[in-house]
């Protein structure tokens, strides 16, 4: 008790201190302002998946950064089920309270476009998107194709056994739109990970896969399998995967991210958005950020507010056509 | 190898890293008593308290809490017949019988000296040949694990003997409830109801509990104020003759749960129950099997320890998991900034070296730990039910809540609690229920992608050597008995003569 109570205190000191520094000149785009200031009690960070995943780390990083910079305490809580609908639902019933938060992805997108549910993401209030992850289109090591196009190429011939992980997936997009761009057809095979996906390309059930590279590199720094292409807008500076030629240089107009990041439940005041948003902001200048972005891999791209609500529109607009299939 | 084998307890060995191996093999004791909480939560719960230690230090420790758990996931199951972790449902059958018999004592002990044999058997394996077994491991690819899952079917239909037909009836049951939710593959909602907490399925942790603790307590309180199990403390401490009796049970068992748990995604729940239902059919003492037969308390906890340590098989030599703990496992490794792959032996020898002696050292305090307080725990059985009943019902609610912070749960486990109890009073067996519900979605994946490779011809399943191999073997186990009890009868007249195991059969 007595801790919280420090806390509140050096919190309302900070925010003094922030409200005077940008003294006039309209709003602060920091700590929401200096009256009416939003202040957060026991927020909550739901994970819409179980412990262990990549949402939960994901999820894990954002809530301690938020920590570091508010000073707040954040309980991460993994509400799992329904592919994720279970924790949207939960966020979307808490709609107007500000100390929820929700360590989300593109879930938050291909749900409603797929299943029953009773939000899309215009229910919520998006954050912060924290970075994008790409996939790389891995072979085993032996396999006779060399690039993207040889897939592309067999597609076309005898046919060519991918595997994908789920109706909704990642790899499901991905694959769907290189058939749309390449006019081809893949025979799938269902998995429910990606690690499941590897054991299917190192025991031979499957040809390809489409795979995050922060779970393939043990794979690939082995040597036991290979990537061909990266399915991003540009190679990655990583040097692990610096050589992989991207498929848009192979004449294969693809490339798809899976995003992660942070919403907020519906109907919350403008001071408490743009508190979280200046928290955010804060997170991403922080060493942990840095860290969690290259430790996965990813692509260091965070938006924030009303940029990140566009860039999701774009995205459910995208899904939507690579899931009409 | 020896060098290795060295560079690993000098790595283990450090005050630092036994005192931690010792915390994690009892909070993982702890966390496998209580119901809902299983290993996989536990570790990923007390993930973050690590990130402050070295990696060695964190794998350690929360390995520790891995197979810590399959210890203590037993000792709820034969106390009061409510497993603490799914590896332990078979164990209830027999386990909880010993214990109405007041036999709680032995069985608690057999359960920590099979865990023991298992552990090292299955260390000694993990040490010698992880890599080639990895790559065996390997060739069980859907056409096969299709094939490995109808043996599992076969399995959990003859499970309880005679009763076949209710049995069957019970695992189709299951089955047919894990079909709720949202299909794999395809992704079509089934009996959902519009409900978002059933798109995931029924879970399997929810009916567990409610079936077997919450069952057992209404059907004690209808059949009203019995008498605690009155057992002398003579009775309570295991006897050599146990042990000896067991013995076969416990080197079958970790067989049996070694080569389940090296499959990818198979775990050691499957493991458990293969191993009962194989015993249950070549043991010595296959008549007293689900009366309380201490070999079937042996067999499936051998065979849950030895699955979790062969886990560790494909997750340590080719980065995928082994199951869901591992999978959890592996995430630690990468906050900790280690690569998993196939190279962690050779990039990181002292790490993996340091974890698997540290599994020596492990389990060596589990045994120390769990062997003395087995007469200890099973004196929790002289409490009166009165307020022994409440007890049980508090801990179920809390830990069906605490395993998704969900009020949802909870009715989960209060409707199956009645279906429970209703099974009882009609005397249909719940295991078989229980474990065609776990069987189920790894059998519909199983057939999904076996479909998907074969285009729509599951007669794919027969050009794999492996696939064939399993299902003679799953038809062998239904033809054979039939085909051997005239034979036997033949036999047991020679046997009584010369006087040979009279007493076994």
């Amino acid at each position: 008790m007595k801790s919280r109570i420090t806390t509140a205190a050096i919190g309302a000191v900070a925010i003094a201190a922030l409200a005077g520094c940008s003294s006039s000149a309209g709003a602060p785009a920091g700590s929401g302002g200096a009256e009416g200031a939003f202040e957060p009690s026991d927020v909550r960070m739901i994970v819409p998946f179980s412990a262990g995943g990549g949402s939960d780390a994901s999820g894990r990083a954002i809530a301690s950064g938020l920590e570091s910079a508010t000073g707040a305490t954040i309980t991460v809580e993994n509400r799992e089920g329904g592919s994720g609908a279970v924790g949207y639902s939960h966020l979307h019933a808490q709609a107007g309270n500000p100390d929820y938060l929700l360590a989300s992805e593109t879930t938050l997108l291909s749900l409603p476009l797929t299943t029953d549910v009773a939000y899309d993401y215009t229910s919520f209030t998006p954050i912060m998107k924290l970075g994008d992850d790409y996939t790389l289109v891995v072979v085993p090591a032996d396999s006779p194709f060399q690039s993207c196009t040889d897939v592309v190429d067999a597609a076309r011939g005898e046919g060519v056994v991918v595997a994908v992980s789920g109706a909704i997936s990642l790899d499901e997009i991905v694959f769907t739109l290189i058939e749309q761009d390449q006019d081809v057809t893949f025979d799938r095979v269902p998995f429910e990970s990606g690690s499941e996906v590897i054991a299917g390309l190192l025991g031979g059930t499957v040809e390809v896969g489409s795979l995050n590279p922060g779970e393939v590199l043990g794979q690939l720094e082995s040597g036991d399998l290979r990537a061909l292409c990266s399915l991003s807008e540009e190679r990655y500076e990583y040097e692990q995967i610096a050589e992989v030629p991207t498929a848009i240089e192979e004449g294969i107009d693809v490339s798809f991210a899976q995003w992660r990041g942070f919403i907020a439940p519906g109907g919350i005041s403008d001071e408490a958005r743009d508190y979280w948003i200046a928290a955010a902001e804060e997170y991403v200048a922080s060493e942990a950020y840095t860290q969690y972005i290259e430790e996965n891999l990813m692509q260091p791209n965070a938006v924030y507010g009303d940029e990140f609500v566009e860039y999701l529109a774009e995205n459910s607009a995208d899904l939507e056509a690579a899931l009409a299939e | 190898m020896l060098e290795n084998l060295l560079l690993g307890f000098q790595t283990a060995l450090t005050v630092e890293n036994i005192l931690w191996c010792f915390v994690g093999v009892l909070l993982g004791t702890v966390i496998g008593l209580l119901p809902g909480l299983g290993s996989t939560t536990g570790v990923a719960i007390l993930l973050p308290i690590t990130f402050a230690f070295e990696p060695v230090t964190a794998l350690i420790m929360l390995a520790g809490i891995y197979y810590g758990a399959q210890y203590g996931g037993t000792i709820t199951s034969v106390l009061i017949s409510t497993p603490g972790e799914a590896a332990s449902v078979v164990t209830t059958i027999d386990g909880y019988q010993m214990a109405k018999q007041g036999r709680a004592g032995p069985a608690l002990a057999i359960s920590a000296i099979g865990s023991f044999i298992a552990a090292i058997i299955s260390l000694v394996l993990l040490i010698a040949v992880a890599p080639p077994l990895a790559t065996i491991a390997l060739e069980f690819q859907p056409v096969e694990m299709f094939a490995v899952m109808i043996l599992g079917l076969v399995i959990v239909v003859t499970f309880q003997g005679g009763a076949l037909i209710r049995g069957a009836l019970m695992a189709v049951a299951g089955l047919l409830v894990a079909t709720v939710g949202i299909a794999p593959g395809t992704g079509e909602e089934r009996f959902t109801f519009g409900n978002v907490n059933l798109l995931s399925g029924i879970p399997f942790v929810e009916v567990m509990i409610g079936v077997f603790a919450l069952g057992e307590v209404f059907y004690q309180i209808r059949l009203g104020a019995a008498e605690p199990i009155k057992a002398r403390f003579k009775d309570m401490v295991i006897k050599r003759k146990d042990i000896t009796d067991s013995m076969p049970a416990i080197l079958r068992g970790s067989g049996i749960g070694f080569a389940f748990g090296v499959l990818p995604g198979a775990g050691s729940t499957l493991a458990s129950f293969m191993s009962y239902g194989i015993e249950r059919r070549v043991s010595r003492n296959k008549a007293s099997f689900g009366k309380g037969a201490i070999q079937g308390v042996a067999s499936p906890e051998s065979a849950n320890n030895a699955a979790a340590n062969a886990n560790f098989v494909p997750t340590l030599a080719l980065g995928i998991p082994g199951g869901a703990t591992t999978a959890v496992l592996l995430g630690a490794f990468t906050i900790f900034g280690l690569q998993p792959g196939p190279l962690l032996f050779e990039s990181q020898p002292e790490l993996v070296w340091g974890l698997l002696v540290s599994f020596f050292i492990g389990n060596v305090l589990l045994l120390v730990l769990n062997l003395p307080l087995a007469p200890v725990f099973a004196q929790m059985l002289r409490i009166p039910y009165g307020y022994l009943y409440p007890i049980i019902l508090l801990t179920s609610l809390i830990g069906a809540y605490a395993v998704s912070n969900n009020m949802f749960s909870v009715w989960l486990v209060l409707v199956f609690g009645v279906l429970g109890y209703l099974m009882k009073e009609v005397d249909l067996p719940m295991a078989p229920f229980v474990l065609g519900l776990v069987l189920g979605p790894l059998f519909e994946k199983a057939l999904v992608q076996t479909s998907a490779i074969g285009q729509g011809n599951l007669g794919v399943v027969f050009e794999s050597p492996i696939a064939v191999g399993v299902l003679a073997f799953a038809a062998a186990m239904v033809v054979v008995p039939k085909l051997i009890r005239p034979l036997r009868k033949a036999f047991a007249g020679n046997r009584e003569r010369v006087g040979e195991d009279a007493g076994l059969f």
